[in-house]
């Protein structure tokens, strides 16, 4: 297949025949699609806990983090099964968003929600300090069953099965938590604690357990995106790049509505593979972050939640 | 009133006398000890090069088990940098300031780097093998600092010369990162293309945080190039390399020294990193030479922390700062800033682990007087992470 051309190729798309385009164009949108997915995970993870405390944590990488290295660790040195391997990193990632929430942040002394980021920033600081001393800086490799770069190719555009299984667990979780927030008793008395933590002690909702599980059901989302980045890129600050792009999707879908971060970060990744494919691959990173500063400034809500006004 | 005046006299002399040797001492230099400083980065994303300074300090420790120099042992002060400019320049400051360093060795990174030359130069510290081959440290060159690493931009020559001239390639395109290291390897490509009458077909910057890298690889290949040189870091030419293979983007890529370590590459890949032909500045991990063997038994051997791994970064922590140690035993002992640094430029064709090291006095404009080699060799991977040598010493000048 011919779709190159003899012009140099320093920023725009050049000229190429038609198919050449329209196949680079699909690849694109693959891409982005899953690149999307991973942001998605983690837009889905901060929405969690910012739906019951209007806190954004910002150590929902860190935490995945661990949870990857953790993974590793049974891997490598117990010589068990990927399968119970991630089945015990999945228990580990729960406990641990819930014995933060429970050591930590609980204990904050008359919070505000400045007090609690930056708390999510320690947090963040000191798991990524622990990361890097026990495991080291060197980019490792997760053992894993599917290969970091197997594929299958169709009809010239390549689609990578680690994107296809994450593009799965983000839909996956984007559903189930959607109907859990929805439809369950946890989930309603999670809203309630949010709207109105008082209001909602005096119906008889724990809101500190409430506060807790919320913490793990994070964690576990977060630790997901962790684990299926793990394959390809294993080191220390492999989930900063992913945490500040789920955060932005977050933003950018309203900060409280599930669909509304996938959808953004949907959105996120194929803008970011369009523009860095046709516009400019120098600010391509920066795209996304100028793309929120629009939107906040055009809708302060996001794009997909209802802006409540609390009424005194 | 005599006595009393001969009393105080006797006791400002022993008091002097007692201090003697180090009040006329060079700083950082006693008459047991001589204090080295270092940075590398421990912690933050390129704390994968931090091996380079816990190479040196192993270095050292072997060197004082073995009688140190001229009688003195090597007191070696190192600290985390994070690669943080801001943090290096502050460590250096403090260190120099507080302790009194006699001279610094190697220290990782071109932004670190060039942070603390200027501070040197006006303190005529010696500074000898920073962890970068950049232009940038040599030109102009500084009476007091003495490169080792060769240069990125002759490194960049050499690769697309030997892409051009004995594989004959004719479209060639270029990954690098829009930072001071690669904008040197983008220049000496071009420099080289230029010399053969050719032009890239594609130039891409990669931003050092950039982590989905499928747009850079299908920039690179919409330009339908024959082989491609990748100047990123390590983490982003295995993903570039990999996902390109999976892609079915059938090309040759070629890569700087710093993604040379074979083993390390081709174990992040999961074996894609086969095929790929980089440039080094020293012998490759597996190397026969002798002096390599025995750096591995004495020095990795001996000395590493038990998760230490035998990579170029950590032998490259040796290699760096090997004349620094010959300059030091030929400055003899009268140690003093002057006399090490003549010694340094009487450096001629010394051999350690790397290319041959000489240097010149200095002469203004004449960064060969302060860039003590020019020359590489080009290696191959292959299965497995071994190495083949493609090239006997090339000239990167």
């Amino acid at each position: 297949m011919e779709y190159g051309s003899e012009q140099k190729n320093t920023g725009g798309h050049g000229h190429f025949n038609k198919e050449g385009i329209m196949i680079d164009f699909i690849q694109m949108i693959v891409s982005g699609v899953a690149t999307g997915s991973t942001y998605a995970l983690m837009g889905l993870a901060m929405v969690i806990i910012y739906k019951t405390s209007e806190v954004p944590n910002f150590a929902q990488g860190e935490m995945a983090l661990i949870t990857s290295y953790f993974a590793m660790m049974l891997l490598t040195t117990m010589n068990i099964s990927v399968y119970l391997a991630f089945f015990l990193s999945f228990v580990f990632a729960a406990i641990l968003g819930a014995f933060l929430e429970f050591a930590i942040l609980r204990r904050a002394k008359e919070p505000n929600v400045l007090g609690m980021i930056v708390i999510t920033i320690g947090i963040e600081m000191i798991i990524l300090g622990f990361v890097s001393w026990k495991f080291g800086a060197e980019q490792k490799v997760m053992p894993f069953p599917i290969g970091p770069y197997d594929g299958f190719i169709v009809g010239d555009i390549y689609i990578s099965k680690l994107d296809v299984l994450t593009l799965i667990s983000a839909l996956l979780f984007m559903i189930v938590l959607y109907l859990f927030f929805k439809f369950s008793k946890l989930g309603l008395a999670m809203k309630a604690t949010q709207q109105n933590s008082v209001a909602a002690q005096i119906v008889g909702i724990r809101t500190n357990r409430i506060m807790m599980l919320t913490w793990g059901i994070s964690s576990l989302v977060g630790a997901t995106a962790g684990l299926l980045i793990a394959p390809t890129a294993m080191q220390p600050f492999m989930m900063w790049d992913p945490m500040l792009k789920g955060f932005a999707a977050a933003v950018m879908g309203g900060m409280t509505s599930l669909p509304g971060a996938v959808i953004a970060a949907y959105m996120l990744g194929i803008i970011e593979n369009l523009f860095g494919g046709y516009i400019s691959i120098e600010f391509k990173t920066v795209v996304a972050f100028v793309i929120i500063v629009l939107v906040l400034c055009i809708k302060p809500s996001g794009l997909f939640a209802r802006h409540y006004v609390k009424k005194v | 009133m005599k006595k009393k005046l001969m009393f105080i006299l006797f006791v400002s002399l022993t008091f002097l006398l007692s201090f003697g040797p180090n009040l006329f001492a060079e700083e950082g230099v006693t008459d047991t000890e001589i204090h080295i400083g270092q940075w590398g980065p421990q912690t933050g994303p390129a704390a994968a090069w931090g091996a380079v300074a816990r190479g040196t300090g192993d270095y050292f420790k072997w060197i004082n088990d073995n009688g140190g120099i001229n009688g003195r042992k090597l007191v070696y002060h190192m600290f985390d940098d994070g690669y943080n400019p801001a943090k290096t320049k502050a460590g250096v400051k403090e260190l120099q300031e507080g302790t009194g360093m006699f001279a610094w060795a190697s220290g990782v990174g071109t932004s670190p780097g060039l942070a603390v030359k200027d501070y040197f130069a006006k303190k005529n510290i010696p500074w000898v093998g920073p962890a970068s081959g950049s232009k940038e440290f040599v030109n102009p060159p500084q009476k007091n600092l003495f490169a080792v690493y060769p240069l990125y931009e002759g490194e960049a020559k050499v690769l697309v010369k030997y892409a051009i001239e004995t594989m004959g390639k004719k479209r060639i395109a270029i990954g690098y990162l829009n930072d001071g290291y690669g904008k040197n390897g983008l220049r000496g490509a071009l420099s080289s293309l230029k010399a053969h009458g050719m032009e890239s077909v594609a130039e891409v910057p990669f931003e050092a945080k950039d982590s989905d890298l499928k747009p850079h690889i299908m920039k690179l290949r919409q330009a339908k190039p024959d082989m491609v040189l990748l100047w990123v870091t390590p983490g982003q030419a295995a993903k570039v390399v990999g996902i390109s293979k999976a892609m079915k983007f059938d090309t040759q890529f070629m890569s700087t020294s710093t993604c040379s370590d074979f083993i390390f590459m081709n174990y992040i890949t999961k074996g894609a990193w086969e095929g790929v032909i980089t440039a080094t500045f020293g012998e490759v991990p597996d190397s026969k030479l002798p002096l390599m063997a025995k750096y591995k038994e004495e020095v990795f051997g001996k000395y590493a922390a038990k998760e230490e791994r035998w990579g170029i970064f950590y032998y490259a922590g040796i290699l760096f700062v090997e004349p620094m140690i010959e300059g030091l035993k030929n400055a003899g002992r009268d140690l003093t800033r002057e006399k090490f640094i003549t010694a340094m430029e009487n450096i001629k064709g010394f051999k350690g682990i790397g290319p041959e090291v000489n240097y010149t006095p200095y002469k203004k404009g004449d960064i060969y007087s302060r860039q003590g080699t020019s020359q590489t060799f080009l290696v191959q991977c292959l299965k497995g992470g071994e190495s083949k040598q493609l090239t006997g010493l090339m000239s990167t000048k």
